[in-house]
């Protein structure tokens, strides 16, 4: 048992966009940033073979040479010299742990300037955490971190308890990733949970490749420079950076478009087809080089990628994607299938309380259209309630802000699981102790 | 134990006044709130309280523990009694106190034996005395 002084506890939750990471009993995150970061590597004299192949991909430890990682918003904004961006979690699982090591260290030293060995840890996990995967953190978090104390809490979980149900269904999109999952009294039915690789990511990813069909180019911030000639008059002045890489240009054009994606989409009412929509009214859009883009029928195209995968076959340059999209199902079939995987008994229950986390269920309307969808498809019997944080930060944050007041309750400083536990049984206790 | 239990302990009242319910019958209702780091009763309705003077009983936006003890007659006019257990969560009650309640609710509800119906209501509608009847039957 953890002692429970009066040190407040550090709660992480690690996605595949962005990691969040604060001190326990606070509202919101102190520190949110970006998960993937920026890898220069460093034998690159020595070893000249090109830094373009394994772009946007993690690169395998073993056949480079040291490497030095840019962790941060900051850190990633600066442009360098052969520095590619890659990301330590692929399909929501970590296949880096060297990266993710420097992403907490940044958390810690930089971002909330703790020493980890003075603070209780608690670690947000996705549902399909293996075993293995739970051990190597629970090491890293003991021997490297010197952790006091360590909780492994799943996401899942923490959401639905921090709506106040003990049950429910859990719709997570995040940025790589949505997870259907449901959770019964507190345990997630890890046989009924859905997964699909559509999240943010892909929905970005298909607007980018939108635009560029209609001749829209998304400049990224670094590859020009923007006067002011005369009052409100402005130059825009390309500059070149031959040495960029493709990873990192990319990096940056996602993220001026996932703030287009925030800022005009809405999902449709209706599945979204072409004739329908074609007369829309556009929104405009400002970019960073001063252009103004008209925005039409992807305003409601892209959010519909949730609903009917299928529909990203329809765009130009997502090919790679395409194949795998055709087999996904959309949204509202998650939900039934996930449904009906679980016991007869506590489907009704689930159906009525279904809530919406994770960063792109902050879509406007995305909630209302899913209701509608599920109605229809649903039981007759079924009260079918969809359920959202009419707060956006909340929606966001649910599984830290879950996090957060776990680890701040008085009788939870029992449940840790210890540094001398960790001593005495070794890492796998972490399957006893944070089941 | 589920994964992220609060580890929130359980006043032995609690698992007193329940079976005095189960077994004796002398109350229609037991409210449970959690106070100072335990399940604690809160209030106690006698036997000729009805649903509605139970659901009157419960805070508006605070969370809340109950265990009713509903009468009711079958399609075959049988005259049956069934315990439901409530875990009352208003979406307007805080964040905070929502975690709390849905995090200690297994460990409670293990303590208590003889629970035949759960339900988990957000506002009035979803613990409406048709949904009552409904699960009943």
């Amino acid at each position: 048992m953890y002692g429970g002084d009066e040190v407040s506890a550090i709660v992480i939750d690690l996605g595949s966009h962005t990691c969040k990471a604060g001190y326990a009993g606070e509202d919101a995150p102190k520190a949110v940033f970006p998960s993937a970061v920026g890898s220069v590597d460093e034998m690159e004299v020595d070893n000249p073979d090109n830094p373009e192949d394994n772009s946007g991909s993690a690169p395998d430890l073993k056949s480079k040479g040291k490497r030095k990682l840019y962790v941060g918003s900051q850190a990633l904004g600066f442009r360098r010299d052969h520095m590619e961006v890659i990301s330590p979690i692929r399909d929501g699982t970590v296949v880096d742990w060297d990266i993710v090591e420097n992403i907490w260290d940044h958390a810690f030293r930089e971002c909330l300037l703790i020493d980890p060995k003075e603070h209780p840890m608690l670690l947000a996990e996705p549902c399909s955490n293996t075993q293995q995967q739970r051990e190597k953190a629970a090491e890293i978090m003991f021997e490297k971190y010197q952790v006091p104390a360590l909780f492994l809490a799943k996401n899942a979980v923490l959401t639905s308890f921090a709506s106040g149900r003990a049950t429910s269904l859990v719709v997570d999109s995040g940025g790589g990733l949505t997870t259907v999952a449901p959770v019964h009294d507190g345990y997630v039915l890890q046989k009924a949970v859905c997964t699909s690789p559509i999240g943010g990511g892909i929905l970005t990813d298909c607007l980018i490749k939108s635009l560029e069909q209609k001749g829209i180019t998304i400049k990224p911030r670094y590859s020009f420079k923007r006067k002011e000639i005369r009052p409100g008059e402005f130059q825009t002045v390309d500059l070149d950076f031959p040495d960029t890489t493709e990873s990192y240009k990319l990096y940056c054009q996602r993220a001026i478009a996932s703030d287009i994606k925030e800022c005009v989409s809405r999902a449709p009412d209706t599945p979204y087809d072409d004739s329908s929509y074609s007369n829309i009214p556009t929104t405009s859009y400002e970019l960073p080089d001063g252009q103004t883009i008209e925005v039409g029928a992807d305003r409601f195209k892209i959010p519909d990628i949730l609903f009917n995968p299928s529909l990203v076959q329809t765009i130009p340059g997502m090919e790679s994607f395409a194949e795998t999209a055709a087999s996904l199902r959309g949204l509202p079939q998650m939900v039934i299938d996930s449904i009906n995987k679980c016991d007869v008994d506590i489907r009704r229950e689930l159906f009525s309380s279904i809530l919406l986390a994770g960063g792109t269920s902050s879509m406007q309307q995305l909630k209302e259209r899913l209701e509608k969808d599920l109605l229809e498809e649903s039981p007759q019997a079924a009260r079918v309630k969809v359920l959202a944080s009419g707060n956006a930060t909340e929606r966001r944050f649910s599984v830290w802000i879950g996090g957060s007041i776990l680890a701040s309750l008085g009788s939870f400083q029992q449940m840790w699981f210890s540094k001398s536990e960790y001593e005495e049984h070794g890492a796998s206790y972490v399957q006893r102790k944070c089941p | 134990m589920a994964n992220a239990a609060s580890g929130m302990a359980v006043h032995d009242d609690c698992k007193l006044k329940f079976l005095e319910l189960k077994a004796k019958r002398i109350y229609r209702f037991i409210i449970f709130k959690i106070d100072a780091q335990q399940v604690v009763v809160e209030k106690l309705g006698n036997p000729e309280e009805s649903y509605e003077d139970f659901t009157n009983a419960l805070p508006a936006d605070e969370c809340r523990y109950a265990v009713f003890d509903f009468d009711f007659v079958t399609n075959e006019n049988c005259q049956k009694s069934k315990i439901f257990f409530i875990a009352w969560s208003p979406d307007t009650s805080k964040v905070r106190m929502k975690m709390v309640y849905a995090s200690s609710k297994d460990r409670f509800k293990r303590e208590i034996d003889g629970i035949q119906v759960e339900l988990q209501a957000t506002d009035p509608s979803e613990m409406s005395l048709d949904i009552i009847k409904s699960r009943a039957l």
